[in-house]
C-alpha cells in the first residue's frame, strides 16, 4: 500500500491525497477551496469571514461554526474516498435559497493515476510547483466575479462527490441528481495535478438574462 | 449531418472563452441531445460508471471521525435537525417592556442579587435592603433590611418551589426566610467569607464563597451541613444545578468551572475540572433543552461563551463575544440562548445579545444600560429577562417569546405554565 510521505520532494499516494484533499478542505477546520468559492460569490457575507494564510496566499475562513463543521465533515470523507482512489469527481452547487435553482455549478474533476495507486510508486514534482498551481486556481476563483454574474438573491450550496460505483453510500450522504443547469455557461479554469491526481476545474452557470440575445 | 453529431464538440472548443464570443449564448438542447446526455450521465469521459452523492451531514457517521468535537458538535446539531420546525423570523423587541429604579444597587460583578421565583415575585437586593416584586400587581414590600452599614445581601435565590427565599450575605451569614409571612426562618453557618452564589437543589441549598469553599446544605436537618467542598483557588461566583439535579456547575474567580455529581460531593471529588476561560467565571445556564449541555461565560478577559458537554467534559462550542459576561439566560421556546454583558473594550459593552443556538450565530443585541449590566434574570414563564444593571435600573425584555406551541423543545415551558397556573390559583 501507499507509504508515508519520505523525502521532501517525492510525493507518495497519501502525500499526494493530502495535498489534493487538502485542496478541497484543509486540517484545523478550514476549507480553502469552498470557503473562496463562498466568499467571493457571495454565499456567505464578507464578515462571517476571517483570514489566514495558507499556500503563500491569504484565505479567508467562514466564522460560521455550522458551515465550518459542515465542511470538515464532508472533506473528510472525500480526503478517505480520495486515498482510496475512489472520488471521481467533487462539485461545489450553488443554489438559489428560494426556488432551489442552480445557479452555478464548480466541478472538479480528479483522475488518479492508476498505476501508483495499485503498486504504490513515488513520483516526483516539488511542492513549490503544486503551490504555485493551487495559488493560481485560488486567484482565477477571485477574479471569476468579473464574469460570472451576480447573485443578488440568498443562496444555498450543496456538495456533490461523483464515486466508482462499488462505494458504500455514507450515513452522512445521500444519492443525488447531478444538478445540472440548464444551458449553461462554462468556463475552465487552470488545472493542478500531483502527478499521482490531477484536478481539473470548471465553472458553468446559469446564462445572465440581461445578456444581449 | 444529422443532429447528435452537432452537438459533439471537440472538448478543447466546448470550453473555450471564444466559443462564447462567437456563438449565441443561448442554447436549446434538442430531447436527442438530452436523451444522450442522460445516458451518458452514468458514465464519465473515460467510460467508467460512476454515482453521485450529495453530501448532508446528518447525526452519525459510518466512520470514526476525525474530529471528536466535530462529531459531537455534529450530534448536537443533528438533534435539532430532527426536532426542529421551521419557526418562522421572530421579532426582537427593540426597547423595555418597563424599566424599575433600582436604587443603591450595587455596582458588583461577582453578586448575584436577583431572583425570579415560580410564585411570580421578583427578589432583589438593593444595597442593604431586600426587595420584592410581584409581577402580577407590581405591589412592592421590602423584606429586610441590615443595619451597621458593612454588611449587605450578596446573594438571592428562591427555592425551586418558591416556598423559601435564601439569602446570602458580604459577613458570610446564609439566611432562609419565609416571605408569605415575611419571617426568617433560619440561619445558616459554615462560610467565613461573603456569599457570592447560592443554588438550590430540592431541600439542599448550595452555597458559594470568598472563602473558596461550597457548602450543601440540608435544610430539613437540625444540623444543616451536608458536605463541605474545598477545591477552588478562589472566590466561587457561579453555581448551577443541572435541571435533573444530577451535576453541579461551578464558576470560580481563579477561571476554572469545575462539574461535580450530586452523589460524589461528599469526597470533593469533581467530575470534570475545565479550564478554558481565562477569567472568572459567573454565568452558568444549563440547557433545557438538551440533558448535561451546560453553557458557561468569563469575565472581562475572556469574553467567551462556551457549550459544554459535561458528560464527556468537552467543549463543544465557544464564541467570542469580546465582552465581560455577568449572565446566560437559555431561551426555552427558541432554541437561543442569551448573555448579558459588562465592560469591553471592543464590542456588545453593557448590552444583551441573543445567540441562535447550537450555531451561535448572533440573532441580535439589545440594551439600553447607560453602564454595565450585572445581572440577568428570566421569568418563570420564560418570555422575559431582566437585566439588573449598574445604571441602578432594572429593565425588562419581552426577548424569549412568542411561546411556540410544540412537543419536545416547550416541554419544559409548558411544564413551567402549569405550575405558574397552579401557584397563581392559591394566590
Amino acid at each position: 500500500m501507499a507509504s508515508r510521505t519520505v523525502a521532501k520532494d517525492i510525493i507518495t499516494l497519501r502525500g499526494s491525497a493530502a495535498i489534493v484533499s487538502e485542496f478541497f478542505g484543509y486540517a484545523a477546520n478550514s476549507v480553502m477551496f469552498f470557503y473562496s468559492i463562498l466568499y467571493n460569490r457571495g454565499v456567505y457575507p464578507e464578515e462571517s469571514f476571517a483570514k489566514v494564510k495558507k499556500y503563500g496566499l491569504p484565505m479567508l475562513l467562514t466564522q460560521d461554526e455550522g458551515v465550518k463543521s459542515f465542511i470538515t465533515n464532508l472533506t473528510a470523507q472525500l480526503s478517505e474516498w480520495l486515498e482510496a482512489g475512489k472520488l471521481q469527481r467533487v462539485v461545489m452547487v450553488i443554489m438559489s435559497k428560494a426556488t432551489n435553482e442552480v445557479l452555478e455549478r464548480w466541478n472538479f474533476s480528479i483522475e488518479t493515476d492508476s498505476h501508483v495507486f495499485e503498486k504504490g510508486v513515488s513520483r516526483e514534482k516539488s511542492d513549490r510547483e503544486i503551490m504555485r498551481e493551487i495559488q493560481a486556481i485560488m486567484r482565477q476563483i477571485a477574479s471569476s466575479i468579473t464574469y460570472l454574474p451576480c447573485l443578488d438573491e440568498p443562496c444555498v450550496f450543496d456538495v456533490l462527490a461523483y464515486t466508482d460505483t462499488d462505494v458504500a453510500v455514507p450515513f452522512t450522504w445521500i444519492e443525488s441528481d447531478p444538478k445540472l443547469i440548464a444551458n449553461p455557461q462554462m468556463v475552465k479554469l487552470h488545472s493542478f495535478d500531483t502527478k499521482i491526481h490531477k484536478v481539473d476545474t470548471l465553472v458553468s452557470y446559469k446564462n445572465d438574462e440581461w445578456d444581449e440575445q | 449531418m444529422d443532429e447528435s453529431a452537432t452537438w459533439r464538440l471537440p472538448e478543447s472548443d466546448w470550453y473555450s472563452p471564444r466559443r462564447l464570443h462567437d456563438c449565441p449564448t443561448h442554447y436549446s438542447f434538442p430531447q436527442a441531445y438530452r436523451q444522450k446526455l442522460i445516458e451518458n450521465l452514468s458514465l464519465d469521459s473515460q467510460g467508467r460508471p460512476f454515482k453521485i452523492m450529495v453530501f448532508r451531514g446528518s447525526p452519525k457517521s459510518s466512520r470514526k471521525s476525525i474530529r471528536f468535537v466535530d462529531e459531537l458538535r455534529q450530534e448536537v446539531a443533528a438533534i435539532f435537525e430532527k426536532d426542529c420546525k421551521q419557526t418562522p423570523y421572530r421579532c426582537i423587541p427593540k426597547g423595555e417592556k418597563r424599566v424599575l429604579d433600582a436604587p443603591r444597587l450595587r455596582n458588583d460583578y461577582y453578586s448575584n442579587i436577583m431572583s425570579w421565583g415560580i410564585n411570580n415575585i421578583l427578589a432583589v437586593a438593593l444595597g442593604p435592603e431586600l426587595y420584592l416584586w410581584n409581577s402580577e400587581d407590581q405591589a412592592v414590600h421590602k423584606l429586610l433590611q441590615v443595619r451597621g452599614g458593612n454588611d449587605w445581601p450578596t446573594s438571592v435565590t428562591w427555592s425551586e418551589d418558591a416556598s423559601t427565599l435564601a439569602v446570602g450575605y458580604m459577613c458570610s451569614n446564609l439566611q432562609l426566610w419565609d416571605v408569605e409571612s415575611s419571617k426568617l426562618i433560619r440561619s445558616l453557618q459554615g462560610h467565613s467569607g461573603r456569599i457570592a452564589s447560592t443554588a438550590w437543589n430540592g431541600h439542599i441549598l448550595t452555597s458559594g464563597s470568598r472563602d473558596k469553599s461550597i457548602i450543601n446544605h440540608d435544610v430539613r436537618a437540625a444540623n444543616s451541613l451536608a458536605s463541605c467542598i474545598k477545591r477552588h483557588a478562589d472566590e466561587v461566583c457561579g453555581l448551577k444545578w443541572s435541571t435533573e439535579g444530577n451535576r453541579l456547575a461551578s464558576g470560580g474567580n481563579e477561571n476554572l468551572l469545575y462539574i461535580w455529581e450530586a452523589s460524589k460531593m461528599s469526597s470533593s471529588k469533581f467530575l470534570h475540572r475545565l479550564s478554558d476561560h481565562c477569567a472568572a467565571v459567573k454565568a452558568l445556564a444549563w440547557c433545557p433543552y438538551q440533558n448535561n449541555v451546560l453553557a458557561s461565560g468569563g469575565g472581562l478577559s475572556d469574553g467567551c461563551i462556551k457549550i459544554w458537554n459535561t458528560e464527556k467534559g468537552i467543549c463543544i462550542n465557544n464564541i467570542e463575544t469580546k465582552a465581560q459576561i455577568c449572565g446566560l439566560e437559555w431561551n426555552r421556546h427558541h432554541k437561543e440562548i442569551l448573555s448579558g454583558h459588562g465592560y469591553s473594550i471592543r464590542e456588545n459593552q453593557n448590552k444583551l445579545c441573543l445567540w441562535r443556538y447550537p450555531s451561535m450565530t448572533k440573532v441580535g443585541e439589545l440594551g439600553n444600560h447607560k453602564s454595565r449590566i450585572i445581572n440577568l434574570c428570566q421569568s418563570p414563564d420564560g418570555i422575559t429577562v431582566i437585566s439588573a444593571g449598574a445604571d441602578e435600573t432594572l429593565r425588562f425584555w419581552d426577548v424569549f417569546g412568542p411561546p411556540t406551541a410544540g412537543a419536545g423543545n416547550s416541554m419544559v415551558s409548558d411544564l413551567q405554565g402549569l405550575l405558574s397556573f397552579r401557584t397563581s390559583l392559591l394566590r
